[in-house]
């Protein structure tokens, strides 16, 4: 099947004080309609700019460049603002990690949920507004129709975060982007928000691009996985191959800080990477995980740090041989 | 919305009553009534017979009481000067007085928010230069000296409008200017920095991860919450212009209430003196509560406190 969402060497700089921020540096992935895929990392590594980049709502001052960046066959390296805008919110959704603050607090919900629809589709108000109300009842939202007239503060975080997944849907599109959509709600709402992620994706065949810096969530939700550091994908595949055989350092790392049942006596101090993420101003050679990575040797030093397949798609950049072990290999 | 607009409401009927007690203590703070409406040179059996007809000899509070009592029906006692009553003087200059605030109100609102929204649409841009320039020449330029300018270029050198009266629109254009501009710079610096402090929102992210059109982002979604203070500075700057109106229908020659302010306190005037001031604090408490209720229309959260 071809891939709805293809990246290829995608770029994102920023002038900062001191120089250019080289935050995204030569990503790239695919996403196929109706799946997952999670791209995964810690703060800071770029996941919310490369999520923005292919939205096009990168703030002004930031460059975008990239080899291949093309959504349902349509290039969007060069497309105009008008005809980028017209797929966004149309064909392509993004809802975002802060419900609290990502609502107009001085705009009726109602109003809110429906401009996205009347923007891209002739439809009469009271039809919006029927969407709208189904809408917001399919996403757990009770009494939809009396709350239209309602304003975000009397909604609770949980209920925002629903309001935004419906209001991403109103168009039905085929890609969302949902940029840690769970990070800023408790976690039992936070369960109820993934499963309902879940369903409305297998509903409406949508392709699913969620951010998190959270493996349990990956393993929860992803169909494929990215692993990214320091502006880089060091390690992508399907989420099974990557889980059972994690190949890169970085990735070994992150899987042995989750605590796991059976394998992780009580009482263990939860591991952490040790170690800062460098710099991303100005230039940077060979594998930015050396300073941290405890298999480093000299030849980590150099440019460009090897691609390797480890099985079918599943890849890593990293100058170690794919070892075929499970999660105990490293370090 | 209506228990907030019923306790605002209280409020402003306080602070009313408290701006009344203020104007009437007034007339008794320049000194005895009696005295200064004899003027240099007057005798004290003059004083005690006027300090009976007055009744400037009871007690305070009865006199107020009276004073408000009348002050209420619209009767603020009679001038000495015209020998007329206060209210119907004030009812023939109040509406100069009123076109001219309006009208430069409008006049700044309408020079400083396009301006202020295009400014911090494209920040340091040329744009935003020329209109910090308009703001600063706005601030530093005395509004006198800026009418005396304007009669001088347009109605003396170029004679396109009339330099003095208002015998019809025309005789507004330049008050209305000179009035107007001299608010701008405040309006449009609010404007400015509440523009770009919005469109850094993240609801204004959502607005464009819509796909809505540019003119929808700013003007529906950013505009409202950038508002806000700008509508709390306009009943302010509002009260300003009343208040500037004295030097602007000085250098204008316009029959308004500034103008007659200033000639009343010259004449010891003191019934419209104090009428003056009450009306304009009663209007100023209106404009205020006005500002309020508005800005709790824009911000629902606002009604909720
Ligand atoms: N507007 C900006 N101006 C300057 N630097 C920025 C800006 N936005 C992001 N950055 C920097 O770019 C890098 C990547 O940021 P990004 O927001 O993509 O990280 P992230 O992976 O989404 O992190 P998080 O998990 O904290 O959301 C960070 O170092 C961040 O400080
Ligand atoms: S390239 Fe070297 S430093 Fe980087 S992850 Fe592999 S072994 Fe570690
Ligand atoms: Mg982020």
């Amino acid at each position: 099947m071809a891939a709805l969402l293809e990246v290829e060497d995608l770029h994102v700089r920023l002038p900062v004080a001191g120089g250019t921020l080289h935050a995204v540096r030569g990503i790239g992935f695919a996403l196929q309609p109706g799946r997952t895929l999670c791209l995964v990392g810690e703060s800071g590594c770029g996941k919310s700019l490369t999520a923005l980049a292919l939205m096009a709502l990168l703030p002004r001052r930031a460059a975008r460049d990239a080899a291949r960046l093309s959504f349902a066959g349509t290039d969007l390296r060069s497309l105009p603002e008008r005809r980028m805008a017209a797929l966004r919110g149309d064909r392509m959704a993004m809802i975002f990690q802060d419900p609290m603050t990502s609502l107009n607090p001085t705009m009726r919900v109602g109003t809110q949920l429906v401009e996205a629809l009347r923007r891209h589709r002739r439809v009469s108000a009271a039809a919006a507004r029927d969407r709208a109300v189904a809408l917001l009842e399919r996403v757990g939202i009770a009494g939809a129709a009396a709350r239209l007239g309602q304003y975000p503060h009397q909604f609770s975080g949980g209920q925002r975060q629903r309001l935004m997944l419906a209001m991403a849907l109103m168009c039905e599109p085929q890609l969302l982007v949902a940029d840690e959509p769970t990070t800023a709600l408790d976690v039992t709402i936070q369960a109820q928000i993934l499963r309902l992620l879940a369903e409305v994706q297998r509903e409406l065949g949508l392709a699913l691009l969620l951010i998190t810096h959270d493996l349990g969530i990956v393993a929860r939700m992803a169909d494929e996985v990215a692993v990214m550091y320091a502006g880089e994908i060091v390690e992508r595949g399907p989420a099974a191959a990557v889980f059972a055989a994690p190949q890169h350092p970085y990735t070994q790392g992150l899987l042995n800080c989750i605590p796991a049942p059976g394998r992780t006596l009580p009482g263990t101090p939860l591991a952490a990477i040790a170690g800062v993420v460098p710099s991303l101003v100005g230039d940077w050679r060979g594998c930015a995980f050396r300073a941290r990575c405890s298999r480093a040797r000299p030849a980590c030093a150099d440019d460009p740090v090897p691609t390797r397949t480890a099985a079918g798609r599943h890849s890593y950049r990293c100058v170690l041989s794919p070892a075929p072990a499970g999660r105990e290999a490293a370090p | 919305m209506l228990r907030f607009a019923l306790r605002r409401l209280l409020v402003a009927l306080l602070v009313a009553l408290a701006v009344s007690a203020a104007s009437f203590l007034l007339v008794f703070l320049a000194g005895d009534p009696a005295v200064a409406m004899l003027g240099q040179g007057g005798r004290a059996e003059d004083a005690a017979a006027l300090r009976t007809l007055y009744g400037f000899d009871r007690p305070l509070p009865i006199q107020y009481a009276a004073w408000l009592a009348k002050a209420l029906v619209g009767d603020f006692g009679r001038s000495q000067f015209f020998n007329l009553p206060v209210a119907a003087i004030l009812w023939e200059r109040l509406p100069t007085t009123m076109t001219l605030g309006v009208c430069g109100l409008a006049f700044a609102l309408a020079l400083s928010l396009p301006l202020g929204i295009l400014a911090a649409l494209r920040p340091n841009s040329a744009l935003d230069r020329i209109a910090l320039l308009v703001a600063v020449t706005g601030q530093a330029i005395p509004s006198f000296w800026l009418g005396l300018m304007l009669i001088v270029l347009l109605g003396v050198v170029f004679p396109v409008l009339p330099i003095s009266g208002a015998d019809d629109w025309r005789g507004f254009v330049l008050p209305t200017v000179v009035l107007g501009y001299y608010a701008t710079p405040g309006f449009m610096r609010l404007t400015r920095a509440g523009m770009i402090d919005v469109l850094e929102a993240d609801f204004i992210r959502t607005a464009r991860a819509k796909g809505l059109s540019a003119p929808d982002v700013v003007l529906r979604h950013a505009l409202p919450n950038a508002i806000i203070p700008v509508v709390s500075l306009a009943a302010v700057q509002f009260g300003f212009m009343l208040s500037g109106s004295i030097v602007i229908e000085s250098v204008f020659a316009l029959n308004g209430v500034g103008r007659l302010a200033w000639e009343s306190i010259t004449r010891s005037d003191l019934p419209v003196v104090q009428a003056i001031v009450l009306v304009f604090a009663v209007i100023y408490v209106i404009l205020t509560l006005a500002a309020d209720l508005l800005n709790a229309w824009l911000d629902p959260r606002i009604r909720a406190a």
